[in-house]
């Protein structure tokens, strides 16, 4: 007899679907698996067979051919076991057929037949949803992520017997419930901006940074506090809409990466790579390509501490991603496109021994601090758009019983920016300050007379580049949605000019 | 090209044949023309090593001599041998004195009293600027600035003196088109139009650590007093500063605090009897130049009258009196005036832009003298 099953794969992080076809005919007992597949899923015949026998179906010897289409799709991962048995059990006569229609089943199968949790569930169940399938049996480790997807009937399997149970019309598994609204109550922080003490300039350049989604590089002193900040960056960041909560949760789910019990992910990603990481972890890779670090961080914060310690060749790799907010991996199988809108927030020493311009305690002589500060290239500098020194806190500010502002109250003016700024810059298709491209800059940053004057005249005396210059500008559009302001006045310039990046190498010093 | 100037690019242009080489030869023969002419057979016995032979034998070739000298005029480089009446008199009385100079721009004034600023190349920003400042001052009073055009206070001294268009002439250890380090391109740019260039060596010889003890005893000779500014215990100033006394100039140097390793060579100085420096006078008074007003170095303490005398916005006039010589971070300048940010952010710009101050690292601003 034959019967076909539903089920599906990864690709990327988008799902495809796959139909399992089991067919039982006639003639020596053989158990043959077709259709492009990869070991694991060939080793699924084993425990599938002992898994049946252990779960108490009896399944005669006979010859079994057991298809997954499309043959062109390379099958990967442990999402076939359970199909696979169902779809035998169906073509014995277990199950009637009528149960199978417009039901999707993923999951892995152990060998006493208990079902156990896959990674990569939500974007098959999206998927699956957008191909108009309203059943999705998956393991119970996985429901709650899959149950924020609308319109799909979602049961959690604990066993294979459960399985057979349900789809012979003995229902005995209840559907789990759509909570879309769930994700809203973002889990607070156990950080925040009011710990850090002092740093004034420092938490300000950084609010800059967030509203307009500018990558920032801090250059400071080890222990002055750059990873402290950084690390409370999220607490800032407005919270998360349901689209993009849920594009973050398929990267997480793709990688393996999601809490059992989690459910989606409620909080804007922070990653911190140490720099040892190597190309395919940080821009993701492997045989089958799986999110690197920069896709970890979509919609969050890419932190890059000791930013210089990082393989040179690595961080130029980044260069493409970060303008496209995307990137994509080609393998023989095809190629596979991972999202990877982040902020890059890169912190490094300003010199070797990590003083200077502390004369009295930096020793470092001006050309090793040169050839230091070299390691980054320019193209790689240009994609910051604010730099900042950081210095230490001193000890009446540490222990200062002064109130310093809070997480709360900062994402507040955040927020409002924010939403400013998407205001202004829908009908362009972008949300952030940073994504104006510079045919629109002066559009929407119009400048007038004083302000272009002034713009003339610290391009000439900073030197800056093209880009230099527009990406001051932006950074100006930035701080004048902080202070409400519709124009981008002189004011704003002059700030943003304190965080430029154009005389790095010099470090600023006057000499000709 | 003289026939002269012809002899003298080809000897003092041989391969391994340096000033005690020449010497030699020159004892024998009394001038290049005799020795170019000379036999085989005489000259060879002369010539200690191997290479120096063979280099010699080769060296003899009229038009590679000639398309040498043809590549000094096309880069207006001017080649001033012992012979010419434009060699410098002071360089004549010097121990070991060069027999050929490579110039661009034009030399000092004959006769007038210079001073060499000179110091470590890693040096704090109280050196660099009072390099700058002395350097200044100095070429207000019309005295020629020589110094070494490195990184640090060499390089500073020069633009203090480029500062007050005055007269600046720069010393190098490599190649006459040499520029190091990089950096100082554009000094290097600027000093050979205003100011001038000079080297012992032709285009194109790397600067190695071996030539840069013959540059100091150049530098020393130029001049009539050594300003030391800044310099450690362990120093290359002080090859400049021995070089100085043996041909005996006066030795100059600025104090600073006894616990400062960078100026510790400086104090040492001192203590062996150098002259202390802590005004410009101090300078003129001993080497008797011309005084001519000069800011007190004292006066420059007093930040908030400086303020005052420069014409500033009150907002500039108070950030500006919170700064000092060794640089100040935003926050603690934003923390000690308790004015907004953002006005301070602007107002740092704007003088920074305007050349009142200095931003020395990102976020860090100091005054400039």
């Amino acid at each position: 007899m034959y019967r076909q099953v539903l089920s599906g794969t990864l690709h990327g992080v988008e799902g495809t679907l796959i139909t399992v076809e089991a067919d039982v005919s006639e003639g020596l007992p053989v158990f043959n698996m077709v259709g492009f597949l990869a070991s694991e899923v060939r080793e699924a015949s084993d425990r599938v067979k002992t898994a049946l026998k252990n779960a108490g179906y009896l399944v005669p010897p006979k010859r079994i051919t057991v298809n997954l289409s499309p043959a062109d799709v390379r099958k990967e991962g442990s999402f076939f076991d359970l199909p696979i048995s169902i779809a035998l059990l169906a073509a014995y006569g277990y199950i009637p057929e009528e149960g199978l229609r417009n039901t999707l089943l993923i999951g892995e199968l152990s060998l006493n037949g208990d079902i156990r949790g896959v990674r990569g569930i939500l974007p098959i169940v999206d998927f699956a949803r957008k191909q108009g399938i309203r059943t999705v049996i998956l393991p119970y480790g996985n429901r709650k992520e899959a149950s924020f997807i609308p319109d799909v009937e979602i049961f959690g399997a604990k066993s294979l017997k459960q399985v057979v149970e349900h789809l012979s019309g003995n229902s005995c598994m209840e559907p789990e419930t759509f909570r879309r609204h769930e994700h809203l109550k973002e889990p607070s922080f156990s950080v925040d901006f009011s710990d850090v003490k002092g740093q004034r300039t420092l938490k300000r350049a950084t609010e800059i940074a967030v509203t307009g989604m500018h990558n920032i590089l801090y250059l400071g002193p080890p222990g002055a506090g750059k990873s402290m900040i950084a690390k409370r960056i999220p607490t800032i960041m407005p919270e998360l809409s349901y689209e993009e909560s849920i594009e973050i949760t398929k990267v997480y789910s793709v990688s393996g990466m999601l809490e059992p019990e989690s459910g989606l992910m409620k909080r804007r990603p922070f990653r911190m790579p140490h720099h040892s990481i190597t190309a395919h972890a940080l821009i993701g890779g492997g045989k089958v390509p799986k999110p690197g670090e920069i896709s970890l961080a979509h919609h969050g914060v890419l932190f890059l501490d000791e930013f210089l310690e990082f393989q040179k060749n690595i961080i130029e790799m980044m260069r493409q991603p970060l303008e496209d907010g995307s990137v994509t991996i080609s393998r023989l199988q095809g190629s596979y496109t991972f999202p990877c809108e982040f902020m890059l927030v890169a912190a490094m020493n300003p010199c070797p021994c990590g003083f200077y311009p502390d004369l009295s305690r930096c020793h470092c002589a001006r050309p090793q601090i040169d050839r230091y500060l070299k390691k980054i290239s320019e193209p790689m500098l240009d994609r910051m758009d604010m730099n900042i020194s950081v210095k230490k806190v001193d000890y009446e500010e540490l222990y200062s019983e002064k109130k310093e502002e809070t997480s709360e109250e900062i994402k507040r003016r955040v927020v409002l920016a924010q939403e400013v700024q998407k205001r202004r810059l829908k009908p362009f298709g972008i949300l952030y300050n940073s994504q104006i491209p510079s045919n629109i800059l002066e559009n929407v940053c119009a400048l007038g007379r004083e302000e272009k004057a002034l713009r003339k005249e610290t391009f000439q005396q900073y030197g800056l580049s093209a880009r230099g210059a527009s990406k001051v500008l932006k950074v100006a559009r930035t701080i004048a949605d902080l202070d409400h302001s519709d124009a981008v006045k002189c004011q704003h310039i002059w700030e943003a000019l304190s965080y430029r990046l154009s005389d790095f190498y010099h470090g600023g010093d006057d000499v000709v | 090209m003289k026939q002269e100037d012809f002899y003298w690019y080809w000897l003092t242009n041989i391969d391994g044949v340096g000033r005690d080489t020449i010497r030699r030869l020159l004892e024998v023969f009394k001038n290049p023309r005799s020795v170019y002419e000379a036999d085989e057979e005489v000259v060879l016995p002369i010539l200690k090593t191997q290479k120096q032979k063979k280099a010699f034998l080769l060296s003899r070739d009229k038009d590679r001599i000639q398309s040498g000298y043809q590549k000094l005029i096309e880069n207006r480089i001017s080649f001033i041998h012992q012979d010419m009446t434009e060699y410098p008199k002071r360089l004549r009385v010097i121990p070991d004195a060069p027999y050929s100079l490579y110039v661009k721009g034009h030399l000092p004034e004959e006769g007038r009293k210079a001073i060499a600023i000179i110091g470590a190349r890693n040096c704090t920003r109280y050196g660099m600027e009072m390099a700058r400042f002395f350097g200044r001052e100095l070429s207000k009073c019309h005295v020629p600035i020589i110094s070494g055009l490195a990184r640090g206070i060499d390089g500073m001294a020069h633009v203090g003196a480029l500062e007050a268009s005055g007269y600046t002439l720069g010393i190098l250890g490599g190649g006459i088109d040499q520029v190091y380090p990089k950096e100082n391109y554009r000094l290097f740019i600027r000093m050979q139009q205003s100011g001038g260039i000079l080297s012992e060596s032709n285009m194109g010889i790397a600067p190695s650590p071996g030539l840069f003890p013959q540059r100091n005893r150049l530098i020393a000779g130029f001049c009539d007093g050594i300003l030391v500014v800044e310099a450690m215990e362990k120093s290359g100033t002080f090859i400049t500063v021995d070089q100085g006394l043996e041909q005996g100039k006066e030795i100059f140097a600025l104090p600073g605090r006894v616990m400062d390793e960078k100026s510790a060579g400086c104090n040492n100085l001192i203590k062996l009897g150098a002259h202390i420096v802590t005004e410009v006078e101090d300078v003129l008074e001993i080497l008797q130049i011309e005084r001519k007003k000069v800011p007190k170095l004292n006066d420059l303490n007093r930040v908030e009258e400086i303020a005052d005398k420069m014409s500033l916005a009150p907002i500039e006039k108070m950030v500006y009196s919170c700064l000092r010589i060794e640089p100040k971070y935003l926050d603690d300048i934003i923390d000690e005036l308790k004015i907004a940010p953002q006005q301070i952010c602007m107002t740092l710009n704007r003088m920074v832009i305007s050349g009142i101050i200095a931003e020395t690292a990102r976020n860090y601003y100091a005054i400039k003298l």
